[in-house]
């Protein structure tokens, strides 16, 4: 098989999973915000494991251009952020009557994905079964944040199969960007460790700026601590030994 | 002078302790303190701890990962267990009280028990010859000096003064002079028991600034500010490690 339409296969499986996010929605139409508060911790801890596991490979690689590589990746979603004003936005409101807020979210949203194909792309780079286990720790991620968004989409109004569709639209960024990433720096093998430091950088920043600061409004510290934690000691226990 | 290498391993091991109240330096510059600074040092904190537990992890697993993971649950569990048994108690630390008191108490207690595996690794290295004691001690010590930073960070907005934060910083890094020497006496046995000390300050570190130093932060500060603080730190830590 083409390795191009590997990675195609991949980020697109991980994209749909994020379709079952309305499953919770769909069986009760508000999810408690304690819910909302464990699965966007669920996703923090994923997101921070498969930040550790991409770190390990880049350290080996060139640490200095990695962390270049961080300093841009966290730049860029920083300053893409703050170009369209959402980098104070309320990211979970079930009742924010604005009508633009909704867009909002979905962009953000986008964004998010984005910096998580540069990850599975650049993951099946190194080799096509860290690239599935990037991969497939993203689309666990892609199921707690589905249910995120989900959720808010139907609590503005949306049908079920609508918020299902919108959730996996919002995830096409990522597929986009796992095949641009894995073709630039495929041709182009010098770039692997700027790329993994991005990669590392970009997803680091959005726990901390997005998922880590909503769900400790929505459940308590130690609950969130504890989730988190333990999803990241799962992916860094099955992806961060010797390869 | 004619020592005991054993003696030798534990001065050099004094000495990288008295490198980690350096970390507490910056804060001699600090005049006022804000809710917005304390927050900020909670990010810098963060940010220490996290780039280092990532850094010793990638040095635990390659001991022995699920021996790392369950010396990381073991380090879960102490944080649990310190904080209940605080809660417990009103404790007071310096002129702070109530949650304030509990977050310095836990500090200093994460960070003491991060330097018992570290100064397992002090005596491991020296295990393998005296010869290379100095560039090993210089290079802890220089390790050491972002972990008082990291207590400084923590202790300093909430009212302990500079030298305070001097003492603590070396107190915390006590355990590795006296750990290093059983170390070097016993290297084999203790060389097993590594991953394990690895794992346990990983996890100790990693689960005190999830549960107590990031909410913190999120409180009192905007979250880009707080998210770039950390993201940055940890960058820099990790470039740190990986470079002395």
């Amino acid at each position: 098989m083409d390795p191009i339409v590997t990675v195609l296969l991949y980020s697109g499986a991980a994209a749909a999973t994020a379709g079952f996010g309305v499953l919770p929605a769909a069986m009760r139409r508000r999810l408690p915000s304690t819910w909302i508060g464990w699965a966007n911790a669920l996703a923090a801890g994923l997101m921070l494991g498969a930040a550790y596991t991409l770190m390990v490979p880049g350290l080996d690689r060139g640490a200095l251009q990695g962390a270049a590589g961080a300093a841009l990746g966290i730049g860029f979603v920083y300053l893409s952020h703050a170009a369209l004003r959402i980098e104070d936005l309320e990211l979970n409101r079930l009742d924010n009557p604005a009508p633009e807020y909704g867009y909002q979210v979905l962009l953000i949203n986008t964004l998010h994905s984005a910096a998580e194909g540069v990850a599975i792309g650049v993951a099946m780079v190194l080799s096509v079964r860290f690239g599935g286990f990037v991969a497939a720790a993203i689309a666990v991620h892609n199921v707690a944040e589905g249910a995120v968004l989900a959720t808010i989409l139907a609590s503005r109004g949306a049908r079920i199969p609508e918020a299902a569709m919108l959730s996996m639209a919002a995830k096409v960024s990522q597929v986009l960007l796992a095949i641009a990433t894995f073709a630039v720096v495929s041709a182009a093998p010098a770039l692997l460790p700027w790329t993994l430091g991005f990669a590392v950088g970009a997803l680091f920043y959005l726990v901390m700026v997005e998922l880590l600061p909503e769900s400790y409004r929505e459940a308590g510290h130690t609950t969130i601590a504890l989730v988190t934690v333990t999803a990241m000691g799962i992916v860094v226990l099955l992806g961060g030994g010797p390869r | 002078m004619n020592l005991h290498p054993a003696a030798l391993v534990f001065i050099y091991g004094l000495i990288t302790a008295l490198a980690t109240g350096l970390g507490a330096l910056p804060f001699a510059f600090v005049r006022t303190v804000s809710p917005r600074f304390v927050a900020w040092a909670n990010a810098v904190a963060s940010g220490l701890m996290l780039g280092a537990s990532f850094g010793l992890v990638a040095q635990g697993t390659r001991y022995g990962s699920w021996q790392t993971l369950v010396g990381a649950t073991a380090g879960v569990g102490f944080i649990l267990l310190t904080q209940y048994v605080l809660g417990r108690y009103d404790i007071q630390f310096g002129r702070a009280r109530g949650a304030g008191a509990r977050q310095m108490v836990l500090m200093v207690v994460v960070m003491t028990a991060h330097s018992f595996s570290e100064g397992v690794a002090v005596g491991v290295a020296f295990g393998g010859g005296v010869t290379l004691a100095v560039v090993i001690t210089a290079a802890i010590a220089v390790h050491n000096i972002p972990e008082g930073l990291a207590i400084s960070a923590v202790l300093r907005p909430r009212g302990v003064s500079v030298w305070g934060c001097v003492g603590w910083s070396v107190v915390s890094s006590l355990p590795q002079p006296v750990m290093a020497v059983p170390a070097f006496l016993f290297v084999e046995a203790v060389r097993q028991a590594l991953p394990y000390g690895i794992g346990f300050a990983a996890g100790a570190m990693v689960f005190m600034v999830l549960v107590e130093l990031l909410p913190g932060a999120y409180e009192e500060a905007r979250r880009p500010a707080v998210a770039l603080l950390v993201s940055f730190t940890l960058v820099g830590m990790i470039l740190f490690q990986q470079y002395l």
